[in-house]
């Protein structure tokens, strides 16, 4: 009787995390928290802007940096994103005074930053993204736990999973699915994404070989767009008609949950994380007005709206009001 | 047996298979290059052509509208679905959507069906019902509803240049103040903020700028009451639409670019509007990280990194080509060198860009930092990526071009040329500069041409050495010292890449990747075309030469 009653709960959980899948997929897009407030002009911002990270942040920081660009036109901002990892040492040398990152710098790399500026780098939260696991439209596939994933993409499968799983069929699918193997998409190793997949899906694993490592998260996305039977990963805002994110539970027998507003927030969905930007906030000399403004910019009204337009999710207002805070 | 053998020997002998595959190559090479090209503008030319909408309403009762984009096959099924492009992106969070046709109750082509294009979140398709202003409705959709919102239209465009003009003017009134308010800036927030002297220094400025602020007064005022003005009449109208699903929306005439409607459009207004479309492309900037609007900077900055690459390459390679072939001692060093300069054009390009990195970047770039900019850094300013560092770096990767091509017009230079200029008692020096480098302008043109073909393409040491996915200022401009060399630029191959691999927009892009592939290829047959017309003006000149 427990054992039923534990399979229609699961059962329940399961069919819950489709239906709230369903209207995702077509839903209308998050609001900015109308406690936001409008962004305040400033005086006396002029000069130069150079921002190098990473690449999920890439179409946001162009995003922004149009619409910074309305409101100081003496303002010259210059994007680079070729990944997370090129924004530590970008900041470091004093290429860049703004280091987007779609994860949190390694110490190793802030020790770095430390021992050439004599002070730690300061990051702050900008937006929220749900990194989605995404198959092809065809794709009947319902869920996936966080142990497959990581048997389907890494090789040291350290969250215990038993067997390697290579087909469909290992995932659960039948019919045509079922004998034919999975091709994998992911990030090349100087992107975020790909060190937060490594840390937060893998469990610190390696990736396969077999692994299609691609420069950026659009062709991410188009890889599994073209092939039938691909999976891969990269952050929410990238979705098109032609992928659906996979809802995803941690383990077998914990509830799913898809990559809507609420569970991402409410940090059910498993790969919630924050997009970041780095600066090097001088403790004696104080941030560079220009990189100051903009950051205030970004955790504006206006900034955050940008978010939504990118496809990503806005940053909670209390956490944007501490951000503002840290920036004083 | 004799006549098979004469066959048999005639067949061989006159190398009849080879020739059969020689021609076949040909054909095959043919084939791929008509192949390529035709993708390329088969997919990108038709981007711009308005497709018309179509309007199906599903089974389920709900309706879906535009334009299809292509239809497939559903795998294992005997039923097909339609990509359609529905636009109103900041509505339904994508611009596309697939619908399975069995879905499909029925399917119309709406003549009032309206594409209106905004200047953010791309397209919205949908039917516009009426023009408010401040609330209330001034025009209803009717037979002059059209000219007149297009006239509406034109004017909000040109409240906006008014009010951009206008914000210019203030900013020029401004100039003297705004210097002394990153001065301010500086001195709340900077390192000494909050000593004693800063407060001395503070107030003192803080008196300067407000006795300044008074004397600019009306210059500032003017023209900031006038931009208040036109904002007020350009924030005024709204445009009320509805949608394919019933909703209606409202949204500031400003935001629109302009608007079609692609189901009346006969053939001659649809080229006109497909022309209009391509003027766009090429000659403005671009708007939504890179998914709408032009590629001009990218045109802007791919063109003048070849220029000034040719510029500081070409005379590079042929003085070292002139060297090599008129002076230096024929032996093993002059070998080993032409060894080299072979060999340097086979080193990956991104090798180049590597270089460029570490010598122009860090070590000329820093230097010139550490010597005339001193006071920006750590911030640097030529110890950057830049487009003189790119164009160098490029001019090193094309010179073995150069040196290889000039080496064999030398060659061809017919001795008796020579000799005949000595003849006369010129010196060795006046025999170069006056027949023999005249007369292998042909063979350095040729030199020329592949390295601006090559280096046209090539985005790998780009990548390293100043390019950016967007700028905001042009290498040249009206500022002093109007050339800026020190700027970041954009080029047409990496937009491709950044189009294609990093776009937020993917299905939105993809025709941008094509289209901007075919102007890639439009501008380096045009720049080749200019330096071809060139040679062949200069093969008549000097009909002598062998080239």
């Amino acid at each position: 009787m427990k054992r039923i009653l534990k399979g229609v709960a699961m059962a329940v959980a399961v069919a819950g995390g489709i239906v709230m899948a369903a209207p995702a997929a077509h839903a209308e897009p998050a609001k900015v928290d109308s406690r936001y407030k409008a962004y305040q002009k400033a005086k006396g911002i002029k000069g130069n802007l150079n921002s190098v990270g990473s690449d999920t942040l890439n179409n946001l920081m162009t995003f922004w940096a149009e619409g910074f660009k309305k409101q100081y036109s003496g303002v010259n901002i210059q994007i680079e994103g070729k990944g997370s990892s090129t924004a530590p040492p970008a900041l470091t040398e004093g290429v860049a005074q703004l280091g987007p990152m779609s994860r949190e710098m390694k110490s190793k790399e802030t020790d770095d930053f430390e021992a050439k500026r004599g002070f730690k780098p300061s990051g702050f939260k900008v937006a929220v993204d749900g990194l989605a696991v995404f198959v092809n439209k065809d794709n009947p596939v319902k869920s996936l736990t966080l142990t497959q994933v990581d048997a389907m993409f890494g090789k040291s499968r350290k969250r215990g999973a038993a067997a390697d799983i290579t087909s469909w069929g290992q995932a659960g699918l039948t019919g045509e699915y079922a004998a034919k193997p999975i091709v994998i998409f992911g990030r090349n190793s100087a992107s975020g994404t790909y060190g937060y997949f490594k840390e937060h899906a893998l469990d610190k694993g390696d990736f396969k070989d077999s692994v299609k490592e691609q420069p950026g998260s659009a062709s991410v996305v188009q890889g599994v767009s073209e092939d039938r039977y691909a999976i891969g990963y990269s952050g929410i805002g990238y979705v098109t008609s032609g992928v659906r994110a996979v809802p995803l539970a941690v383990k077998d027998g914990d509830p799913v949950y898809d990559t809507s507003a609420d569970n991402v927030y409410s940090g059910k969905y498993p790969l919630a994380r924050y997009l970041n930007i780095y600066v090097a906030k001088d403790p004696k000399k104080g941030l560079d007005p220009v990189a100051k403004e903009f950051l205030r910019f970004v955790l504006s009204k206006e900034g955050q709206e940008i978010v939504i337009k990118d496809g990503f999710l806005p940053l909670p207002y209390e956490v944007a009001q501490e951000m503002l805070k840290q920036l004083k | 047996m004799a006549a098979r053998n004469d066959y048999h020997r005639g067949f061989w002998a006159e190398g009849v298979p080879f020739i059969w595959i020689s021609g076949m190559a040909v054909l095959v090479l043919l084939a791929i290059v008509i192949g390529f090209l035709g993708l390329i503008f088969a997919k990108g030319a038709g981007h711009f052509w308005p497709a018309p909408m179509a309007q199906v309403t599903l089974k389920s009762g709900s309706s879906v509208m535009g334009p299809v984009m292509e239809t497939e096959a559903i795998p294992h099924a005997a039923a097909t679905r339609s990509l359609f492009k529905i636009g109103n992106r900041d509505v339904y969070g994508l611009d596309f959507r697939w619908v399975d046709d069995a879905a499909v109750e029925k399917r119309e082509y709406p003549p009032d069906a309206a594409v209106i294009e905004r200047s953010e979140y791309g397209d919205m398709h949908g039917f516009i019902q009426a023009l408010r202003e401040g609330g209330a409705v001034t025009a209803r959709a009717g037979p002059d509803f059209h000219p007149l919102l297009e006239k509406k239209i034109a004017r909000a465009a040109h409240l906006k240049e008014e009010i951009k003009k206008a914000a210019d003017d203030v900013e020029h009134a401004r100039e003297p103040l705004a210097k002394l308010e990153v001065d301010i800036r500086l001195l709340e927030d900077g390192s000494e903020a909050g000593t004693p002297e800063a407060a001395l220094k503070l107030e003192k400025l803080n008196a300067e700028y407000d006795a300044l602020a008074l004397k600019l007064g009306d210059a500032i005022t003017v023209p900031e009451q006038r931009i208040e003005s036109l904002r007020k009449e350009l924030d005024a109208p709204t445009l009320e639409v509805a949608l394919a699903d019933g909703q209606v929306k409202t949204m500031p005439l400003k935001d629109v670019r302009a608007f079609y409607l692609p189901n009346r459009m006969g053939l001659s207004a649809k080229a006109g509007h497909y022309l209009c479309k391509v003027w766009d492309f090429l000659w403005t900037w671009p708007r939504e990280s890179n998914t709408e609007g032009g590629v001009f900077p990218a045109i802007f900055g791919t063109v003048m990194m070849v220029f000034i690459m040719v510029v500081i390459g070409a005379p590079f390679g042929v003085m070292a080509a002139l060297y090599m072939n008129e002076y230096a001692k024929p032996g093993f060093f002059l070998n080993l060198v032409r060894l080299g300069v072979n060999n340097l054009a086979g080193v990956p390009s991104i090798v180049f860009g590597i270089f460029g990195l570490g010598f122009f970047i860090y070590f000329i770039g820093g230097g010139i930092d550490r010597l005339f900019f001193t006071d920006k850094l750590p911030e640097p300013t030529y110890g950057t990526g830049g487009i003189l560092w790119a164009s160098l770096t490029l001019a090193l990767l094309t010179v073995p071009v150069v040196v290889v091509a000039t080496l064999e017009g030398l060659a061809a230079v017919p001795r008796a040329n020579r000799e005949g200029a000595l003849a006369l008692g010129s010196t060795k020096w006046q025999m170069l500069w006056n027949v023999v480098l005249p007369n292998s302008m042909p063979g350095i043109l040729t030199g020329v041409i592949l390295a601006i073909s090559r280096a046209t393409g090539e985005v790998a040491p780009l990548m390293i050495t100043g390019v950016v996915k967007l700028v905001a200022e042009l290498p040249v401009d009206a500022g002093w010292p109007f050339l800026h060399l020190d700027r970041k630029f954009m080029h047409l191959g990496f937009h491709i890449y950044d189009v294609g691999f990093q776009s937020p927009n993917v299905e939105a892009a993809k025709p941008m990747v094509y289209t901007t592939t075919g102007l890639l290829l439009v501008i380096v047959v045009t720049l080749n075309l200019v330096a071809i017309l060139l040679r062949n003006r200069l093969r008549k000149t000097y009909k002598g030469a062998a080239l």
